[in-house]
């Protein structure tokens, strides 16, 4: 990412100046205050956002000048937890994770055994026919963990994935994405829990306002981009 | 593909109360059109029928010899239009007005002499059935000064011909307004299905599913919906049609004339289920492409 702005109407400065690379099979925290801007840099690095300014490479794809039909093949390659879970209420959980694998038309076959597996690895494998609604919000946080994991990402978004939740239960989800970590994903977690690099510590990112004000991550000059 | 029929299912499934009335609106509008249909093909036949019968009768000058009437009969063969020429004699002029007479033939008993001309029945070829057709070949008949005087009935096939095109022109028009009725509605509970599944489209789209595997089960809804809406029409009126003949023509057919009435041909029925087809596909496509988005 080198010299992204986002400017929106309402917030001219939602992103300003923002340049990092992460390199492939890195684990780092965006960390910052509501509002500074974690979700917009998310929303940027899964293109549903595009940036005002500056140039984002993922793996490959130009984000900044990404074509509409390009977007679902950068998508296969990301596993994104949303704030708000975007759990389907209607599916169990079982149809949320495969779901994510039925859009890559992969045969009944290797999507039940993939859906397994991912749900084994955050460890709900015996909730498998629960709708969302019977479960806890932890169960749910892990559910939305494994839909984002079940196609074997190279880069796992996830904005803020220990809200609402005790620290008990958010050290069990950081195991889990260290897991995930170690099996070679790219982790970028944002959160406002400054308790979690205590608990399972790795590079940071700390934004506030839009801008980064501290960076674990090498300085980025134009010819390091990546 | 099997995923979309299951997607396109589930949803229609789902959404039973506005699916049934989606596709209520899209038989009633059918029906109407089938009607319409029904009554303009029908129509169209027995003008075909009445045309075919269109004769021209040549009277003829009482001084022709035989010779004359025979060379007279080739040259008008050898018109364009024509296509059988018949001789009618004085005398079997007389002896059909005797029998169309019946009991009043003593009306004829006190003649001098026979009155009736002889006369020769022109008969044109289908291409020609129609008034401009007989005009035309009247204009060269008068030409011939054998023939006396000219009768043929055209005016009322003119002014059948003419409502004719004013039945095809309001049946387009209505035809077109109900198209316009059944794209609005199937439009309208896509737009609402787009609303109620916004949720799960917003998670197809951010896991990586393109734009047709998201489009497709909605198009597929429509055209189901356009399919079933034409078929049940075409059912519905094939069943009125049936008790219409039985109850009400059937009986009355003594009365009518024996002219029989038709119901749309396997071509015909065919052609109303592809509209209800691209009726369904417009529909989606309306809001799909206003309201769907899918990147």
């Amino acid at each position: 990412m080198m010299r992204v702005s986002k400017a929106y109407p309402q917030n001219p400065q939602a992103l300003l100046d923002i340049s990092f690379k992460v390199e492939k099979g890195q684990f780092i925290y965006l960390l910052g205050p509501n509002g500074s801007g974690k979700t917009t840099l998310l929303k940027l690095l899964y293109a549903a956002e595009k940036p005002t300014q500056g140039k984002i490479r993922v793996d490959g794809f130009e984000l900044h000048r990404i074509k509409s039909r390009e977007i679902p093949y950068l998508r296969r390659k990301l596993g994104v937890v949303f704030q708000d879970l975007k759990l389907l209420p209607r599916l169990n959980a079982f149809e949320n994770v495969a779901l994510a694998l039925e859009i890559m038309r992969l045969d009944k076959r290797e999507i039940t055994k993939k859906t397994w597996e991912a749900l084994q690895l955050v460890g709900m494998e015996h909730k498998g026919n629960c709708l969302p609604g019977q479960l806890s919000a932890g169960e749910q946080q892990r559910l939305a963990i494994a839909r984002a994991i079940v196609n074997s990402p190279l880069v796992v978004l996830a904005d803020e994935p220990t809200a609402n939740i005790g620290l008990h239960i958010a050290e069990k989800i950081l195991k889990i994405f260290a897991e995930i970590n170690l099996r070679g994903a790219t982790l970028i977690l944002a959160t406002h829990n400054e308790f979690l690099p205590a608990l399972l510590p790795r590079d940071k990112i700390i934004l506030e306002s839009g801008r980064i004000i501290e960076s674990s991550l090498p300085l980025m000059t134009p010819e390091r981009v990546g | 593909m099997g995923y979309f029929w299951k997607q396109a299912w589930q949803n229609l499934n789902q959404n039973r109360w506005m699916n049934a009335v989606t596709l209520a609106t899209i038989t009633l509008s059918f029906i109407v059109v089938g009607i319409f249909l029904i009554l303009f093909l029908n129509t169209q036949e027995l003008l075909k029928e009445w045309q075919s019968r269109m004769r021209i009768t040549a009277y003829l000058s009482d001084s022709l010899s035989t010779n004359e009437i025979k060379k007279l009969q080739d040259d008008l063969l050898g018109l364009t239009e024509v296509e059988e020429v018949t001789y009618r004699s004085k005398e079997e002029a007389l002896k059909s007005l005797a029998e169309k007479l019946k009991d009043k033939q003593n009306l004829l008993q006190g003649l001098p002499r026979n009155p009736l001309p002889a006369s020769l029945e022109i008969r044109l070829k289908p291409a020609y059935q129609h008034s401009a057709g007989v005009h035309h070949l009247v204009t060269k008949l008068r030409n011939f000064s054998q023939i006396t005087d000219l009768q043929y009935g055209v005016q009322w096939i003119e002014k059948l011909s003419a409502f004719l095109i004013l039945f095809q022109v309001l049946s387009w028009s209505l035809g077109g307004l109900l198209a316009i009725t059944t794209i609005f509605t199937i439009s309208n509970t896509m737009r609402l299905k787009i609303f109620a599944r916004r949720d799960e489209i917003a998670i197809m789209r951010f896991v990586g599913a393109t734009g047709l595997f998201i489009r497709a089960p909605f198009y597929l809804e429509g055209l189901l919906q356009g399919l079933g809406g034409a078929s049940l029409a075409m059912l519905i009126l094939f069943l009125i049609f049936r008790a219409f003949l039985k109850t009400i023509y059937e009986p009355l057919q003594s009365l009518l004339g024996h002219f029989p009435l038709f119901f749309l041909n396997g071509e015909q029925i065919g052609a109303v289920v592809v509209a209800g087809l691209i009726l369904g596909f417009l529909g989606t496509q309306v809001s799909v492409g206003r309201f769907l988005r899918v990147y």
